[in-house]
């Protein structure tokens, strides 16, 4: 079998066996040389600290009898007294078992979505209708919970659109947006014309860091389509699937607020109770006050934080780079 | 390959070890966790009468007198027509100070600029009050977080229906704002005559204690609101709608029903009504505080979901979904049930009796048809009604602790003026605005709010609620205030005693989180999401996580009072 030979000619010039010493830098020496970045670097700095970090901190109150009229340090430690509270609720188990369904559900249906969308708005050439799609399937995301709620109800609620057609066909009036049987599916519905086009974004940008000649060659070679989609589109964005799967797995815990907030009444506190929602009713309207409402938050995040690892770990195990690499 | 330095305390590895220990730490609480005990939440009561620093009441005559007189506060008096108002503070003191008073406000937030507040401001003497407004819908939760960080400017004006969303008012009030008894103390009368003549009652209503248990540590904390009685709220049908059908007015629960069954007609759109929850329960006399009674007869305090009315109360609800008699989208509690019930496609509306004198003056704008009357108290099977009596003061204006004592007198002189009672220029000017801008005096010589009044002066809050008249009258469209003022008469005789008279009652946070939990499964069982038969179950879940510890609670308060 023959095999390809380089013909260039031998570098000259290039000693084999020399060792290239950098000297190391001294702080001064990278401050002057990286500070436009450390520059630019300065405002999410300062929005994590103020934002994150610092709030993070007073977790501790989720350990304490806090009350905010108290100097800090006179609020009681109580131990993990609000976590025992929190987890003998009888109303937490139900919303973390809610909570773990939406997310599933996100998770195996809108997930795809985007993907899939992503790749059909790839596939399609005229500019025109390029544009369209991207318009109709991305806009609503900047819709409001409010508004993409009372659409839906307006449009397929019991005294809405479709179901007056419905009546005026001498049907019976759609259960459908007070049907705590069907919320799921409602779910799904509003999250998919809410946020599908949303997600195509990033999937969008990775589609586009594909080099074209893969394609090329590979439809001179005879690849159709779906072989080009499974050998070159599918592989040239895993990393960023990857990346986003374990980012979702992360916050699995949170599902969002207002969309089931809003559907409280109408659905039913049974069907619609997520953790962040627990927290609101339980918390604030309840009166259970701040420390059993940090308490609740921290177990959330302690858990997106276990499975963040774990996904990430499993992603290495498996070659991918995921989120972030061991140095 | 870099080799960490050994000095290095922590490495990322290391972090993500020690924060994987604290989520296996968090994951496993329940096995570990100690068995401390939270004190905060856990309620209060306060008296509310029998004080000694009280200002001391003095008379100041009424510059007209009403001439529908009833029996206040139940049945409170009433004007049919409109005096000519004399001025009630002959000399306002001079102010200079800027403060920000933080009020509800529901509806579109009026323009700043408006004269209106240019010549409030003039006439009560130059202290100048910004009002910042914040969404009514959501005030009293969000109220919660802007008093903890003390963000609600120098003042701020909280109904009495609001403290439901506060845990430990108690402990919020007497951090957060200025106690006015050494300057309210005794006799007041000459600086603030209109202050010194609100009765003692409202004053006592705006008492709390440092410490509950020392009586010595009690204090006026707040500016009370108007102090009112009889019923505020009543379900509101159209009479010529009820009439367009040949319906009569029903006089009993059974009545009702068959009103509804006769008027509703789904396929057509049209509905008995638009939403019914918070106002059903006094039709099968379900009253008390928080839903707790005293039952003389069992001799122990008894919540309304132990008593069989519960039961038919969630059947009539029931009934009226299970027939269509309610609008499909009640359960979303989103309607505009007032709006509806003007289109003609709902007849009763459950309401603020304030809403009787507000259609009336639409009627007379030609912005609504027909009429609106209260359905009388009505009873079921066989049962004598019960109607809520509601003798409180609406809420409090509360002034922040960081003011000075002259920034509290000052703003107590605005107080003073803004007490005047209807028959006052400063009255007017409050309520109805400046004429020719605001309102226009009708035919009958009362004031008609134009379409700017209606929307800068009447609809918002802005200062009329800084403090109550020193009597509040019936007023408004002459045929609604007799209307009203025969209403109230007819009422008297079903009115429900407060078992927990003279005290301020806050529930544990316990029973509070229960008492959520239980309204919404109520809810579940009227729009259909879960069966009849599951009220014991919900009782049961109500009394496993706060309930009986509440009956406890409650019946310590009751003792309290009434002995044992």
């Amino acid at each position: 079998m023959a095999t390809l030979q380089s013909t260039a000619p031998p570098d000259a010039d290039r000693t084999p066996d020399r060792v290239i010493v950098r000297r190391k830098r001294t702080v001064g020496q990278r401050l002057r040389h990286d500070w436009p970045l450390l520059l630019l670097a300065l405002p999410v700095v300062a929005h994590l600290s103020v934002f994150h970090y610092w709030p993070t901190a007073w977790n501790i109150i989720a350990f304490m009898d806090y009350s905010p009229y108290r100097p800090f340090w006179e609020n009681p430690f109580v131990g993990f007294a609000w976590f025992e509270r929190l987890f003998n609720d009888p109303y937490f188990t139900p919303a973390l078992l809610n909570t773990l369904k939406f997310a599933t559900l996100n998770l195996v249906f809108m997930f795809p979505l985007s993907i899939v969308l992503a790749l059909a708005m790839n596939s399609i050439i005229s500019i025109k209708a390029r544009s369209a799609f991207q318009s109709i399937v991305y806009l609503p995301h900047f819709f409001s919970w409010v508004l993409v709620v009372t659409v839906f109800v307006q449009v397929l609620g019991a005294d809405g659109l479709i179901s007056n057609w419905i009546m005026d066909g001498g049907g019976e009036r759609l259960n459908f947006t007070s049907n705590p049987d069907t919320f799921l599916l409602l779910v799904w519905m509003q999250w998919a014309w809410k946020d599908a086009g949303w997600g195509m974004i990033i999937f969008l940008a990775a589609l586009a860091s594909i080099n074209p000649s893969l394609y090329e060659a590979a439809a001179s070679d005879g690849a159709n389509r779906w072989r080009r989609m499974w050998h070159i589109t599918l592989p040239g964005i895993r990393p960023v699937i990857i990346l986003l799967l374990i980012l979702q797995i992360g916050g699995i815990l949170s599902v969002g607020f207002e969309q089931y907030q809003l559907q409280r009444q109408s659905i039913g506190y049974q069907s619609t109770e997520v953790l962040d929602t627990f927290v609101y009713y339980q918390s604030i309207i309840g009166n259970q006050g701040e420390s059993f409402g940090t308490a609740a938050g921290l177990f959330k995040g302690v858990i997106g934080l276990i499975l963040i690892l774990v996904a990430n770990k499993i992603a290495h195990r498996l070659g991918e780079q995921g989120i972030y690499q061991k140095s | 390959m870099s080799t960490p330095s050994p000095r290095q305390p922590l490495r990322r590895r290391s972090l993500f070890k020690v924060a994987g220990l604290g989520a296996a730490g968090a994951a496993g609480l329940p096995v570990i966790s100690a068995c401390s005990d939270i004190e905060s939440n856990s309620g209060s009561t306060q008296a509310t009468e029998g004080f000694d620093f009280l200002p001391t009441y003095k008379e100041f005559p009424l510059p007209v007198e009403p001439n529908l007189v009833g029996e206040p506060p139940n049945h409170p008096s009433g004007f049919t027509s409109y005096p000519e108002p004399v001025q009630a503070v002959a000399e306002v003191p001079s102010g200079s100070g800027t403060y920000e008073l933080t009020v509800p406000i529901w509806g579109d937030t009026p323009d700043g600029d408006d004269p209106y507040y240019g010549t409030v401001t003039e006439t009560w003497g130059g202290t100048t009050i910004n009002l910042r407004h914040a969404d009514g819908n959501t005030f009293a939760d969000t109220s919660v977080q802007w008093l903890k960080a003390n963000e609600y400017g120098d003042a701020i004006a909280i109904f009495g229906w609001m403290l439901g969303s506060h845990s430990n008012f108690t402990e919020t009030v007497v951090n957060n704002f200025y106690n006015l008894t050494e300057i309210l103390k005794g006799d007041i009368a000459e600086r603030w005559p209109l202050l010194a003549r609100l009765p003692s009652s409202s004053w006592g209503q705006s008492v709390w204690s440092t410490d509950i248990e020392d009586p010595d540590t009690a204090g006026i904390y707040g500016i009370p609101m108007g102090f009112t009685g009889g019923p505020g709220n009543a379900v509101m049908y159209r009479t010529d709608l009820l009439a367009g059908a040949n319906l009569t007015v029903p006089t009993t629960i059974e009545e009702l029903l068959e009103v509804c069954r006769a008027w509703s007609d789904d396929a057509n759109g049209k509905w008995a009504f638009a939403q019914l929850d918070w106002f059903v329960g006094q039709w099968f006399g379900l009253g008390g505080t928080d839903g707790w009674n005293w039952d003389a007869d069992q001799k122990k305090m008894v919540n309304n979901v132990e008593r069989p009315e519960f039961t038919e109360m969630l059947e009539f609800r029931r009934t009226l979904w299970d027939e269509k008699l309610i609008h499909p989208d009640a359960p979303t509690g989103t309607l505009d049930a007032a709006a509806m019930q003007k289109a003609g496609t709902v007849l009763f509306t459950q309401d603020n009796m304030a809403r009787w004198n507000d259609y009336a003056l639409q009627v007379k704008r030609g912005e609504a048809e027909g009429e609106i009357n209260p359905l009388p108290p009505l009873g079921a099977k066989g049962r004598e009604p019960l109607v809520y009596m509601n003798i409180s003061i609406d809420g409090w204006t509360f002034l922040n602790k960081d003011l000075s004592k002259e920034q509290v007198e000052e703003i107590l002189d605005v107080a003073n003026w803004c007490a005047s009672p209807y028959g006052t220029t400063e009255y007017e000017l409050l309520q109805y605005g400046v004429e020719g801008e605001h309102f226009t005096l009708g035919e009958d010589g009362s004031p008609v709010y134009t379409e700017l009044g209606s929307k800068l002066v009447q609809a918002p809050m802005n200062y009329k609620n800084v403090v109550g008249q020193v009597q509040t009258f019936l007023t408004g469209d002459p045929d609604v205030v007799q209307k009203r003022f025969d209403f109230h008469a007819s009422v008297q005789e079903f009115g429900a005693e407060n078992p927990f008279a003279g005290m301020r009652i806050e529930a544990p946070a316990d029973a509070k989180a229960a008492g959520q939990t239980l309204w919404d499964q109520q809810n579940d069982i009227a729009y259909g999401r879960a069966e009849l038969s599951s009220i014991p179950d919900i009782l049961e879940t109500y009394m496993n996580n706060g309930g009986e510890a509440a009956r406890e609670y409650y019946t310590e308060a009751y003792k309290s009072v009434h002995g044992e």
